[in-house]
């Protein structure tokens, strides 16, 4: 009874994990992504036409990748080179991929909100012998797709880079003092665009688990606002990799709840408004916590 | 040669950048997918502007988007980032349509004002909260009133598909408003409607507000000097507050309206999205009436066109969301049309 639940709970985590690290080492070096709900689309569009057409998982990913990190680039570009509001650019670009998207599959495909072409081939699932029949446990480590796995490594990974590499440090100058990194003869602007890259690269990696990991499809509601769930996730996590890893944990429970609440008339859409409530309480704690400092602005 | 003419030509080039950007990327998707971009762009010219009706459903379509982009536009002034007037429209909207079926038996010259005056004060009411925070905490309002908008839509759509279901109705939708409760039509038979003169009106009334008001001189003092306020005397965290809450007073008032004139029930996904459209539109058009009514107008016209486009093309309608979100992206970017640039790599 529990094991299916724990099991669909840490799938639905995967996504917004994959794409909440990404947003996170972007906030990290200055940039707020309101872009990666764009970038999961993307993602998970291309990643099952790819897959379809090669027949091949993993080809289908690195070209998830790819197309996420490119319009992680462009969006970034937009920003740093030409100035624009992030959360302008950002919200553009949720607008323009999206009409992009069902443009693409209605003018190429000849489908509208679906597209399920034939040979899609999907992320494999990863059985650990011994260990899938315990109880729980089995449940948590058996059956999991490699992204998952991959999630799960890059919290540590994230975290190791901030706090223990130089590329990290710089990183972190980039979004604390610029200045600072322009002084020492680096680009501030490069290492933002570089960091925005990675986010769109880790959502697109996120879109494509939800397609050819969880689905095996493209609909054109499939990220769900999962971007913003990974948004909530970092700010929830206040740049901290583990923090933002348990938001993102709590999240994919929530998720999980949501839709198991939907075959059983139980109000699914409270429950898929916890995230965002969640992240007003903790802005607010937050708030009261260092009530007298001045705020950095921005606008 | 011009020193006074250059800066109201870079002004100029500024604002229309984006849109030919817009038409730029537009031609680039439709040619790559086998349409002859000039030709569609043609259909689309005629489609929003060809005639009397089709001029009628464009201002249809710009009705929201003048209100939601006047919200965008007394927050941004005052130098408060608010993006919660989706939020604020889904909320407005529902109230609104209750309360036009539920006051059935008033008379129409009460229903519709109580009914638009509930809209705008839940609206309000929503944003009090991101406002209190960003005036006493500093509390980040983009972040809290984008997530309030994901909770209204949430919550209303809960409320639509639950307690307030129709009963005998599959579709998650209010009950149909009593007649007297819409807005009278403008032009029968297009769907033009009162909301059109009421939104209009407000977006005049506030180019007079902003320019010559003492209070809307103060609120766009904040914005551009919140230190140098507090200096004279003005009390900041106030104007914060009370421009948020405007703000969100315009966002109900808009959804209200767009209850009542166009839609006269409240349905799940009642708004495509007009509250972001607003943001881009508030920036388009720099904070002025004048601004903000062409730039309405702009986005109207290119919904309106896309909306009957496909009757006569296989142009899929998606065009116009590219065309919508590339002039948002470019929205406020700076082009280099004179304006200082930092050139730093």
């Amino acid at each position: 009874m529990i094991d299916p639940f724990i099991h669909a709970a840490l799938l639905m985590t995967t996504p917004i994990l994959l794409a909440a690290i990404g947003g996170l080492v972007n906030r990290v070096g200055g940039l707020v992504n309101i872009g990666l709900e764009s970038m999961m689309l993307a993602g998970a569009l291309v990643a099952v036409a790819v897959s379809a057409a090669t027949g091949s998982a993993l080809v289908a990913l690195a070209a998830a990748v790819l197309v996420g990190a490119l319009i992680g680039l462009a969006m970034s570009l937009v920003v740093t080179r030409l100035q624009a509001n992030e959360i302008i650019v950002g919200l553009g670009f949720g607008v323009a991929v999206a009409g992009l998207v069902r443009f693409i599959l209605k003018s190429a495909y000849g489908v509208s909100g679906t597209f399920n072409p034939p040979g899609v081939a999907m992320l494999p699932r990863l059985a650990i012998p011994y260990l899938s029949d315990i109880p729980v446990l089995g449940a948590i480590v058996s059956g999991q797709d490699g992204l998952t796995w991959f999630a799960w490594a890059m919290v540590p990974a994230t975290a190791f880079f901030l706090q223990r590499t130089r590329a990290g440090l710089r990183l972190r100058a980039t979004g604390a003092a610029e200045a600072t990194v322009r002084a020492v003869g680096l680009s501030p602007l490069n290492i933002r665009d570089a960091s925005t890259a990675f986010a769109g690269a880790m959502a697109g990696l996120a879109g494509a688990h939800l397609s050819i990991g969880v689905v095996g499809l493209f609909n054109e509601g499939i990220i769900g606002g999962r971007g913003f769930i990974a948004l909530a996730a970092f700010y929830f996590g206040r740049n901290a990799p583990w923090r933002t890893a348990l938001g993102a944990l709590l999240f994919g429970l929530f998720d999980a709840a949501q839709i198991r609440l939907q075959g059983h008339g139980a109000p699914a859409e409270l429950v898929q408004m916890l995230p965002y409530v969640i992240v007003i309480v903790v802005l607010t704690g937050l708030g009261l916590a260092d009530r007298g400092r001045p705020s950095r602005r921005s606008l | 040669m011009g020193a006074a003419i250059l800066p109201i030509f870079s002004r100029a080039a500024g604002v229309a950048a984006p849109f030919v950007l817009a038409v730029a990327i537009g031609a680039i998707v439709l040619a790559a997918t086998g349409h002859e971009p000039l030709g569609v762009y043609q259909l689309m010219a005629s489609e929003a502007f060809g005639g009397e009706r089709r001029i009628a459903a464009t201002l249809t379509a710009a009705t929201p988007l003048l209100l939601t982009g006047l919200a965008a536009a007394v927050a941004f002034r005052s130098g408060i980032f608010n993006v919660g007037a989706e939020g604020c429209f889904y909320l407005g909207g529902m109230v609104a349509a209750l309360l036009g079926f539920a006051l059935a038996e008033w008379p129409p010259i009460l229903v519709v004002p109580v009914a638009l005056a509930g809209a705008a004060i839940v609206g309000g009411l929503w944003l009090i909260g991101p406002g209190i925070l960003r005036a006493r905490l500093g509390v980040d309002e983009v972040v809290t009133t984008l997530m309030l908008n994901f909770i209204a839509i949430d919550l209303t759509s809960w409320l639509v598909n639950g307690p307030l279901l129709v009963r005998g109705s599959a579709n998650s939708a209010t009950a149909p408003i009593a007649a007297g409760a819409e807005l009278p039509r403008l032009l029968p038979p297009t769907t033009l409607h009162l909301g059109f003169v009421i939104s209009l009106a407000l977006v005049v009334l506030y180019g007079f507000w902003s320019r010559l008001a003492v209070a809307g001189f103060r609120s766009r003092l904040v914005g551009l000097n919140a230190r140098f306020s507090r200096a004279v005397g003005i009390d900041v965290p106030a104007t914060f507050l009370r421009m948020m809450v405007l703000s969100g007073l315009i966002g109900g008032l808009a959804g209200g309206i767009h209850a009542l004139g166009l839609v006269h029930r409240f349905v799940a996904g009642f708004s495509p999205g007009y509250g972001f459209t607003g943001i881009a539109i508030a920036l388009l058009g720099r904070n002025s009436a004048i601004g903000i009514f062409l730039a309405a107008i702009v986005f109207g016209a290119l919904s309106s066109a896309g909306a009957t486009m496909q009757l006569f093309s296989d142009v899929p309608i998606e065009i116009v969301g590219i065309m919508q979100g590339v002039v948002m992206i470019f929205a406020v970017a700076k082009l280099g049309f004179g304006q200082a640039r930092a050139a730093r790599a």
